[in-house]
């Protein structure tokens, strides 16, 4: 348990601060005192039976259930299938190599050669390696990348990055009454229960004001061929920010309008799309946006929309629908709704400018126009629903 | 005691199974490296996979009380750590009034005593831990507002609280901790970090079968085949909410009691409700499964 031990074993130790980086390479959110955790697991587990040797790395190193899930392939790729406990403990040179092809094979693009180089220089200087494994992630050059040009193994990262972008935008909505210094209204409740201390004589007052309500999120998400790649990486995004995501209504649209909110409250996303590819045989056709919304309007525009509704559309414009008609009805969703968000990932292209028809046609009526076509443009997404859902 | 009350992992399989719970390697590996570090765990996994039971099979393990908090939006410091009783203390001043009782300092005293205290489940479990640690079951805690959770985290970072009529408490020993999600929301990170983390899968068929005849001791080996086949069977469609272990053993048990040792397609359909729990699967499993007579027979 101790510190001094745990340096008996110098290449053991070393490996898994290797281990613990390219875990961290690979979107794991690792903490200092993980490693430690787990250099205290090895003092007490069997280091010759390697399911038990899994286990205990896995119970410190995971932590949601993305993690819990990819930790298996991480661990075969950095341990190897010849893995004995003699080699490990020998550490040097086949560990080292051992690492690098590991990563390598994993990470083909993420991985830089300064991970490489950093093994390398590692030998001659431990305490810059600790340094390393530690500050290093590759995690930031996912951020800017455009979503469509990730790879099946970006895309893990992605999600994991994803989880820790989500983090900081928590919009609190608990049924808790807030107490408050001053205020016109007198919170009855707590004065009686704090008066009992001095015999119901109601020595000190309390007030207490509206807790912060939140607007209803609506979410319009085109998932038609073009659009259907970003629209699995947004709406995990904008479904997952505490508060306001669990409780949205989402509709997803194509040639015409269908509503998914019950089915994502119970599953993920991905699973209620592939529903509605089972209920709707005939759903990748073109996108008819206006159509889609005038459904939208006429069908759930009395129940959903008021001035307490923000509403998220996700489309890259591209229309084959009458152009009057989308007019008309971005006109009616905007004048009901109290902001219209649209999300469109070609306009992260500095470049663009808003050349299709259908494009071109809504964009007066939107409120907020953004890209979304990253995870660092996302966040910027999170920002904003942060400060338009609060009223 | 816990901390070496395990020797070896196979002990605490050992252990887990003559409490009359199956459970796989690698969660006897957390219990044991939880209980070897003094780590709380957090475990997450699907509803009815036995999240809770694990809580319990350990207190029986300790031989130990269990402690639970169960966790609910608004839960706060006043209902789960302590409170004064305010009630009793006016009735006692009242009562010391009549007898004519005028010492300030001494009544202060008094009805600032423990005799005074409500003990919420956290103060209980840093109470109880003077003989012998019990086991603290946080339960889902995913329920619970974020305020809480920081709380909690202060809480089990060193299981001492400070009371300040009475003065700081400290646990003689740590309890054990077991923390259940059902990842309604992400719980935060800094409280992840302290734990142990593990994840609980639906049980393989081996597995199940195992935990219906130890759990249903009276049951026909066949018969238990074919449940588990069955619930092997449905967790492969794609439901709103498959159904879990519990379910599983609430199911035996309803056709044990109705004395119908066997599957057949009448008896399916009439506890359909005990596997099932939303019209809407029901409603697919009726159509897409039970209409289709080479699906029907794969189940039963």
């Amino acid at each position: 348990m101790t510190h001094r031990k745990l340096f008996d074993k110098p290449g053991l130790g070393r490996q898994v601060i290797r281990f613990a980086r390219l875990l961290k390479a690979q979107g794991f959110r690792v903490f200092q005192s993980d490693v430690l955790n787990a250099l205290c697991a090895m003092e007490e587990i069997d280091l010759g039976d390697r399911e038990d040797f899994l286990s205990a790395l896995r119970v410190t190193f995971s932590h949601n259930d993305i993690e819990w899930a990819l930790f298996p392939t991480l661990f075969e790729a950095f341990w190897g299938h010849g893995w004995h406990q003699e080699e490990t403990q020998k550490g040097g040179e086949s560990g080292l190599e051992q690492e690098s092809l590991a990563e390598s094979r994993l990470h083909p693009e993420i991985v830089p050669d300064t991970a490489c180089q950093g093994g390398v220089e590692s030998t001659e200087n431990d305490g810059r390696e600790w340094l390393e494994g530690v500050a290093y992630s590759p995690v930031s050059g996912v951020e800017k990348k455009d979503l469509s040009s990730f790879d099946t193994a970006d895309i893990q990262v992605a999600r994991l990055a994803l989880k820790r972008i989500m983090e900081p935008f928590r919009i609190n909505s608990s049924r808790r009454r807030k107490k408050s210094g001053r205020s016109a209204t007198l919170d009855f409740r707590r004065i009686m229960r704090k008066s009992l201390k001095a015999g119901g004589l109601p020595l000190d007052l309390f007030y207490r004001e509206k807790k912060k309500r939140l607007k209803r999120l609506v979410v319009l998400a085109d998932v038609s061929g073009s659009m259907d790649r970003y629209a699995r990486f947004v709406m995990p995004f904008i479904l997952g920010l505490r508060g306001i995501g669990s409780r949205a209504e989402v509709f997803v649209f194509s040639t015409s309008l269908a509503s998914i909110s019950s089915a994502v409250r119970r599953m993920n996303i991905h699973r209620a799309l592939e529903r509605i590819v089972e209920l709707f045989p005939d759903w990748s056709g073109g996108t008819r946006i206006g159509y889609s919304l005038h459904q939208f309007n006429k069908e759930q525009g009395a129940r959903l929309l008021n001035k307490r509704t923000v509403v998220l559309i996700l489309s890259d414009g591209w229309d084959l629908g009458g152009k009057d008609l989308l007019r008309r009805e971005m006109a009616a969703l905007s004048r009901m709704a109290h902001c219209v968000i649209w999300l469109n990932p070609l306009a992260g292209d500095p470049d663009y400018e808003p050349v299709c028809g259908g494009m071109r046609v809504a964009l007066p009526y939107v409120d907020y126009f953004m890209p979304a076509n990253s995870l660092e443009s996302l966040k910027r997404v999170g920002l904003l629903l942060s400060k338009v859902m609060v009223h | 005691m816990p901390s070496n009350y395990f020797m070896s992992i196979e002990q605490v399989a050992e252990e887990l199974e003559k409490a009359h719970y199956i459970a796989d390697r690698a969660l006897a590996t957390v219990l044991f490296l939880s209980s070897r570090l003094e780590k709380p765990i957090f475990l997450e996994g699907e509803p009815g996979v036995g999240k809770t039971e694990v809580a319990i099979v350990m207190a029986k393990l300790f031989d130990t009380e269990l402690i639970r908090l169960q966790c609910y939006e608004g839960l706060d410091a006043a209902t789960s750590l302590y409170e004064w009783n305010y009630t009793k203390q006016l009735l006692y001043i009242k009562l010391m009034e009549e007898y004519g009782e005028k010492d300030k300092e001494m009544m202060e005293q008094i009805i600032y005593s423990p005799k005074f205290l409500i003990k919420r489940p956290l103060l209980e479990a840093i109470l109880r831990s003077e003989d012998k640690a019990p086991v603290l079951l946080i339960d889902e805690i995913d329920r619970s507002d974020e305020e809480f959770e920081a709380f909690l985290l202060e809480v089990l970072a060193d299981f001492q609280i400070t009371i300040p009529e009475i003065g700081t408490i400290k646990a003689q020993k740590k309890p054990m901790v077991v923390v259940t999600s059902n990842r309604t929301r992400d719980v935060h990170d800094a409280l992840k970090r302290r734990c142990l983390y593990h994840w609980i899968e639906y049980p393989s068929f081996e597995k199940e079968y195992r935990i219906i005849t130890t759990r249903l001791p009276g049951i026909e080996e066949r018969f238990a085949r074919q449940i588990t086949r069955f619930m092997q069977k449905i967790r492969s469609v794609d439901f709103l909410k498959k159904p879990g272990i519990s379910e599983t053993l609430d199911w035996a048990q309803a056709l044990m009691t109705m004395q119908k040792p066997y599957l057949n397609e009448d008896v399916v359909m009439e506890t359909l409700g005990c596997v099932l729990k939303y019209r809407d699967d029901i409603r697919k499993f009726k159509k897409e499964i039970w209409a289709d007579s080479g699906r029907r027979a794969a189940f039963l």
